[in-house]
């Protein structure tokens, strides 16, 4: 069992799309003023599309120490400030979104092995709805997803930092969809993330799935 | 000049519209934990995006009331709360795909194109989406956009002073995001309406100095 923790915004829905269940326990942290959590107790800090990433900014510091010590993080937003380590997302507008493909690259642990690509290539005949911009990727990480011009689109980051960091360009991911789909592209690839966190934190054997 | 206040709430969308060069003379960020009187002294306007904290905008509601006090406006998009609203927001299923599958029942089928936001808008331009919609308004207020069903998208009220603008549409989020491609029809009379300042025409570009390092917060 992974034993995460969910950056909350406070905005409306966002926890639905994290249930607990048999593969991650989630404890929500729900931002205020004065945010500073204590991350040491989890295996995985998780933020979501949508979060704070002034607030984040702030514990800039604290997050570098949860993953030099093993630990994992998951940033499905477009993260402005410079609070990831090694890792810079951009917002970019220069491209025609009707252009955007999605190609993968290097998947060293199969991130992608049940997950088709084109459902976050195309939304209803369109491409371009998934992600925003793009990253500037740690020399060394692993572009998982590149798009149409060989922009970093999913990074899995394990040189960074001492732990593992999947990171996308704005692109959401989540547990459970909001109709309770697991068999959608963008929970199949976050669990299959979970799955690799849960080898690394050998939180529970590898098959107890 | 800056003169229109753009509640905050660290997320993305509403940093890359108001860092844009387009808009960052124009709006100024505040950060919704720092939205007091003093930062919104000698403002025109208010704008309070779609993906807001509901929880700390009730808790600094005075702030919004007493700068509508003075005679100001404010934009509301998105969801809201009765905790600091005097309406009823209803969540309701987003259909970003109806322009292609039924283009003829556009999510909005009437609208006050009188309005200064509207006024030479094509309807393309003055519905993309909605976020829900309003099944209660105040007694003050009146209708400007509303859906086949006849729920309220769309709202205003000079109750309170200013001029207070409600509206489920997401201008500054979808702006921020940048995947339709004629939102700056929209924002910029939105903008000239709240501020009486033109942004410059043409489509808003990005610059990537003001992420990361230089991110300006």
């Amino acid at each position: 069992m992974v034993n995460a923790l969910l950056i909350s915004n406070n905005i409306a829905g966002l926890d639905e799309y994290y249930v607990s269940n048999e593969l991650v326990q989630y404890t929500v942290c729900r931002i205020t003023k004065d945010f500073d959590p204590d991350l040491t107790p989890y295996d995985l800090l998780v933020v979501p599309n949508g979060s704070d990433h002034v607030a984040m900014l702030k514990i800039k510091d604290k997050v570098r120490a949860f993953l030099d010590a093993g630990k994992a993080l998951i940033c499905s937003d477009g993260w402005f400030t410079d609070w990831v380590p090694g890792n810079q997302w951009v917002m970019d507008n220069s491209k025609r979104t009707i252009d955007i493909r999605y190609h993968l690259k290097t998947d060293r642990y199969g991130l992608f092995s049940d997950v088709d690509l084109n459902e976050l290539t195309f939304s209803h005949g369109m491409s371009g709805w998934w992600a925003c911009g793009y990253i500037r990727a740690a020399d060394g990480a692993d572009v998982v997803v590149e798009d149409t011009w060989q922009r970093p689109i999913i990074v899995l980051d394990e040189v960074s930092t001492n732990g593992i960091m999947l990171l996308t360009a704005s692109g959401p991911l989540a547990d459970v969809t909001f109709s309770g789909d697991r068999e959608d592209a963008l929970v199949k690839l976050y669990r299959n993330f979970l799955r690799r966190v849960q080898v690394k934190s050998r939180a529970i054997p590898v098959n107890a799935d | 000049m800056q003169s229109i206040g753009l509640v905050f709430n660290g997320v993305w969308s509403h940093y890359a519209m108001a860092t844009a060069p387009k808009y960052r003379d124009i709006y100024k960020l505040i950060y919704v934990y720092d939205l007091d009187n003093e930062a919104v002294a000698g403002l025109d306007a208010l704008v309070i995006p779609f993906q807001s904290n509901q929880q700390e905008l009730a808790a600094r509601k005075e702030v919004i009331y007493t700068f509508l006090k003075q005679g100001k406006k404010v934009f509301v998009e998105g969801d809201s709360t009765a905790d600091w609203l005097d309406a009823q927001w209803e969540d309701r299923p987003v259909n970003n795909y109806w322009w292609v599958e039924n283009p003829n029942n556009p999510p909005v089928s009437e609208t006050n194109y009188d309005h200064p936001i509207y006024q030479g808008l094509t309807p393309r331009q003055a519905c993309w989406h909605t976020h829900g919609v309003y099944t209660r308004i105040p007694a003050h207020a009146e209708m400007i956009q509303a859906n086949p069903q006849g729920d309220i998208i769309s709202w205003q009220t000079h109750h309170y002073g200013g001029t207070l603008f409600a509206t489920t549409l997401d201008p500054i989020v979808e702006h921020g995001v940048q995947q339709i491609t004629h939102l700056d029809n929209y924002v910029d009379r939105l903008t000239e309406w709240l501020s009486g300042v033109k942004p410059t025409p043409g489509r808003m570009t990005i610059e990537s100095g003001v992420y990361g390092e230089g991110a300006l917060i």
